[in-house]
């Protein structure tokens, strides 16, 4: 028995002469929440699609709980709960018609479980799936993937469309929930500030390519934002490496990337750094730095 | 299976209001049937008539509609991820909705038509030669048929791919196909095979639609163009196996051999001349017409492609050295001479319509005469050109028959209303001229002689005959005689008359002047016909007084004995007449067994040998 739930190795996906997802490789521990960030058209929505058996690679492999995705698709997903990106449920049907059509089609379903969550996002179950907000069908579709105590929930961008409230309910209410219950988590999402608190790791693409795969604190422990109060600063880019360098009024601002205090005061000890503040940095302001550092 | 079910269940529920407007259009006809100006005095009618209409319109809008969709548009629409991400297999997602919208339109069918047929059931025979069940059946199959090539329609529109270019030259390609496999079929007039051809291609199409969609939802999953690709490669793949397969199958069937003959259609031999033109069906060859030219002389045999019109165009020459062949193009016929010793045939060059063949030709096959759009030409072989083409009179609608005099000269007998007319058109002169004619009201049927100088004639009811001038008609002499039985001329001129009842009938030589050489008394039957003559003996077709059966006679005509008498099989088949002898003296008869085999019959061995058959 692997101790993966997810693997991903050398992952491929080609629309035409378009790489969308280039050669990636990842993987994600049982019980572990794995949040993939990334901009608009990077890749993470196409591997997704392979991750859950939609679509095959041009080559490599994506495997869950150690079977293949693509051939092994219809009984791995008795396992595992889904949100999409976009709400895809037929429009014309009620709540209670959809949640009728999937519990037949699962081995272990609890319905109690499908009505108090509605009942908890005030989703009406007579109400028409195309009548929803869009936060409301992203409410139902989680609902839905909770039913069946999944051993593996995957949120495509589940807080898209979403507001503040409904955000949070996401997120704190029931993500947080499934982590403590040892459910693995992998979501996509733009909403680093959400996923912070119980990712357990955090991968990041751009181009197609994994540009960055790392548990969340050794990401966030490395990374450091220093305020100078005078400029022009002279940093010894062998010892702290600097994403980022921005200068403002009379001082100036850099991003480390391989913060040590140990190495921080060595280099105050030997460069004329003046008055220095290190600051923590959230994941979101991580991956604005490297996103905006690469481009 | 399950998942299938439910997928179905679902796509049923969701699609419920179909059925309500089915139940709508089931009321409708009722009350249009209840309308004084629809109805009149019988309602029953209106909502017989009502009910089948709508119910037809109904599933065959419905298949179109819901093909269409039920498939490409979840794909375009992105929702088939709300099944691919659910624990359903590919086939079951496709079966499942497959079987929903077979079981909505068989359904909404039954819908609207139950109520009418148990309404006005007894009606239903009164407007239509077919059943309600057979009705039923023919509009539905005709409603699904729709439905799946609608969803492949759908499915290749809805993806937008560029691949739908590739699709439309592979279903050009198909069809193409499909036309030169039935063309030889429906030149061997194989109706049944043509059907079942149709059937073969109708069920691997139906196959390849409905494995391919499980196939591209297998393949493709949740990408519309991924289920483009991979139902373009079952559907294509598909239908190539099974075109393979036909053209295996049609080229095994049109390359039957004279020895696979079991059965003998249609058999024509020119008087005197070696080939012959055979028709037959083959083992296991279902209703294929196998048509050959078969050379007696060497028992070769080549395969022609003749329809059933082409059959009635064959001409062969008087020298026994060529055969002139209509064959099929499309619309016409290329008229193609096949010679004796040459392996291909000679191409004229002369295109007749493909339906109509007044067609003669000279003793050698050089010269080609063709009646077309009422004009009479007179076509050269060797140089390939029209000689000359005359305008023949309008009232040309009846019978005639031509012969070359010479190469330079035509001659042409038409029978009108009142009698034999008789015209000649010189290619020298390039004029047409009326020479003469035969008064009479009603059929003239006459023999010529070799050089076609002179003639017997027999009128309409009249038994008696006369000898008259080929040219002109005018009676040389009256051979008075009753009971005439048959008459020809032999090769070398003479007159051959079988003549009296049938106890007692005798063959009357006469010489080229109609002077009376010889009286040979046979014993005869119903009917006698004249097969040939070597210079020595005639052979006569005489059928038995007892049980109608025929056999071969020969009788010397120097020593005037029969010198030959033999049977002829119940179901034999035999060999066209021609009103002039042939230049070639009979060494043979040559006829059809009625069990697959030809048979040649020599006269002076009484020997028979076979000739071709299985």
């Amino acid at each position: 028995m692997t101790d993966n739930a997810i693997r991903i190795s050398d992952l491929t996906v080609r629309y035409g002469r378009t790489i969308a997802v280039d050669r990636v490789a990842l993987s994600v521990d049982r019980g572990a929440v794995y949040a993939l960030v990334g901009r608009n058209g990077a890749g993470k929505s196409s591997l997704v699609r392979c991750l859950l058996g939609q679509q095959k690679p041009e080559s490599g492999e994506t495997m869950l709980f150690g079977e293949d995705a693509w051939s092994r698709r219809a009984a791995l997903m008795q396992r595992i709960g889904v949100v999409t990106e976009e709400a895809d449920a037929p429009p014309e049907m009620s709540v209670a018609s959809i949640a009728r059509f999937c519990s037949r089609l699962y081995d272990k379903w609890d319905q109690s479980s499908v009505e108090a969550r509605l009942k908890t996002f005030g989703v009406p179950l007579a109400s028409r799936f195309g009548s929803l907000s869009k936060g409301q069908k992203k409410q139902v579709s989680l609902a839905l993937a909770l039913a069946i105590a999944p051993d593996l929930l995957v949120l495509d961008d589940p807080t898209l469309g979403l507001d503040v409230v409904a955000r949070k309910s996401l997120f704190e209410e029931v993500i947080g929930d499934l982590a403590d219950r040892d459910t693995t988590i992998f979501i996509t999402t733009h909403d680093l500030a959400g996923v912070e608190t119980f990712a357990d790791r955090v991968g990041m693409m751009e181009n197609g390519r994994l540009v960055l795969d790392e548990e969340v604190d050794a990401l966030k422990s490395r990374f450091r934002r220093i305020r100078f109060a005078a400029q022009p600063v002279a940093i010894d880019t062998a010892v702290l490496r600097t994403t980022v360098v921005r200068s403002w009024g009379g001082g100036a601002e850099a991003i480390v990337s391989n913060y040590d205090d140990r190495a921080f005061e060595r280099m105050r000890g030997t460069s004329d750094i003046g008055a220095a503040e290190v600051e923590a940095m959230s994941l979101e302001e991580i991956f604005i730095a490297i996103a905006g550092g690469k481009s | 299976m399950k998942s299938a079910l439910v997928i179905a269940a679902r796509e049923l529920e969701e699609k419920r209001f179909v059925a309500y407007a089915a139940v709508a259009f089931a009321i409708l006809p009722f009350i249009l049937g209840l309308i004084p100006a629809i109805g009149g005095k019988s309602p029953s009618d209106a909502i017989a008539l009502g009910s089948l209409t709508f119910a037809t319109g109904f599933a065959v809008a419905l298949a179109v509609l819901t093909g269409a969709g039920f498939v490409g548009r979840d794909l375009s629409d992105g929702r088939m991820s709300f099944y691919f991400s659910r624990p359903v297999a590919s086939a079951s997602i496709w079966f499942g909705k497959l079987t929903a919208g077979i079981l909505m339109i068989v359904g909404c069918f039954g819908v609207i038509v139950a109520p009418a047929w148990l309404a006005a059931g007894r009606y239903w025979k009164t407007f239509w030669t077919l059943t309600l069940g057979e009705m039923s059946v023919n509009v539905l199959v005709c409603a699904l048929a729709l439905f799946l090539i609608a969803h492949v329609i759908g499915t290749f529109a809805r993806s937008r791919s560029p691949l739908i270019v590739a699709d439309f030259a592979a279903a050009v390609l198909c069809g193409v196909t499909i036309r030169f496999l039935v063309l030889p079929l429906a030149a061997g007039r194989a109706s049944m095979l043509v059907t079942w051809l149709g059937i073969f291609l109708s069920a691997a199409l139906a196959v390849a639609i409905v494995g391919g969609g499980a196939w591209q939802l297998k393949r493709g999953r949740t990408d519309r163009r991924r289920n483009h690709r991979a139902l373009s490669q079952f559907l294509w793949g598909t239908m190539a196996v099974a075109l393979l397969i036909a053209a295996g199958c049609v080229a095994w069937v049109i390359s039957a051999k004279p020895s696979d003959l079991t059965t003998m259609v249609y058999a024509s031999r020119g008087a005197g001349s070696p080939f012959l033109v055979l028709t037959g069906r083959a083992r296991y060859r279902g209703d294929y017409n196998a048509t050959y030219l078969i050379d007696v002389g060497d028992n070769s045999a080549r395969t022609i492609d003749l329809d059933s019109w082409g059959l009635g165009g064959v001409r062969f020459t008087r020298d026994g050295r060529s055969v002139v062949v209509p064959r099929r193009e499309k619309d016409s016929a290329d008229l193609v001479i096949y010679k004796r010793g040459a392996s291909n045939p000679v191409e004229t060059g002369l295109t007749l319509p493909a339906t109509y063949y007044p067609i003669f030709v000279s003793d050698d096959g050089n010269r080609i005469a063709t009646i077309v759009n009422g004009n009479l030409s007179i076509y050269d072989v060797p140089q390939k050109r029209s000689l000359v083409s005359v305008r023949v009179p309008s009232d040309w609608r009846s019978f005639y028959q031509g012969y070359f005099v010479s190469p330079e000269l035509f001659r042409f007998y038409v029978q009108k209303e009142d009698g034999l007319s008789i015209y000649e058109l010189d290619t020298r002169v390039r004029g047409l001229r009326d020479t003469g004619a035969i008064a009479d009201r009603g059929f003239v049927f006459f023999m010529l002689d070799p050089t076609v100088s002179r003639m017997i004639v027999q009128r309409h009811n009249l038994e008696g005959i006369t000898l008259n001038d080929a040219r002109s008609g005018a009676v040389i002499k009256t051979i008075a005689s009753e009971n005439i039985r048959n008459f020809c001329f032999l090769r070398d001129g003479r007159m051959a008359i079988v003549e009296g009842p049938p106890s007692k009938m005798t063959l009357h030589i006469l010489s080229s002047d109609g002077a009376l050489q010889r009286d040979i008394p046979f014993d005869g039957g119903g009917r006698v016909g004249f097969v040939g003559d070597d210079g020595t003996r005639v052979v006569l077709s005489v059928a038995n007084k007892e049980s109608s059966l025929r056999r071969l006679v020969a009788i010397n005509l120097d020593r005037g004995v029969i010198e030959r008498d033999a049977s002829l099989p119940k179901d034999w088949t035999m060999i066209n007449w021609e009103n002039r002898p042939p230049i070639e003296p009979l060494r043979e008869v040559v006829y059809g067994d009625g069990a697959g085999h030809i048979v040649a019959w020599n006269p002076v061995t009484g020997a028979r040998r076979m000739v071709m058959g299985g």
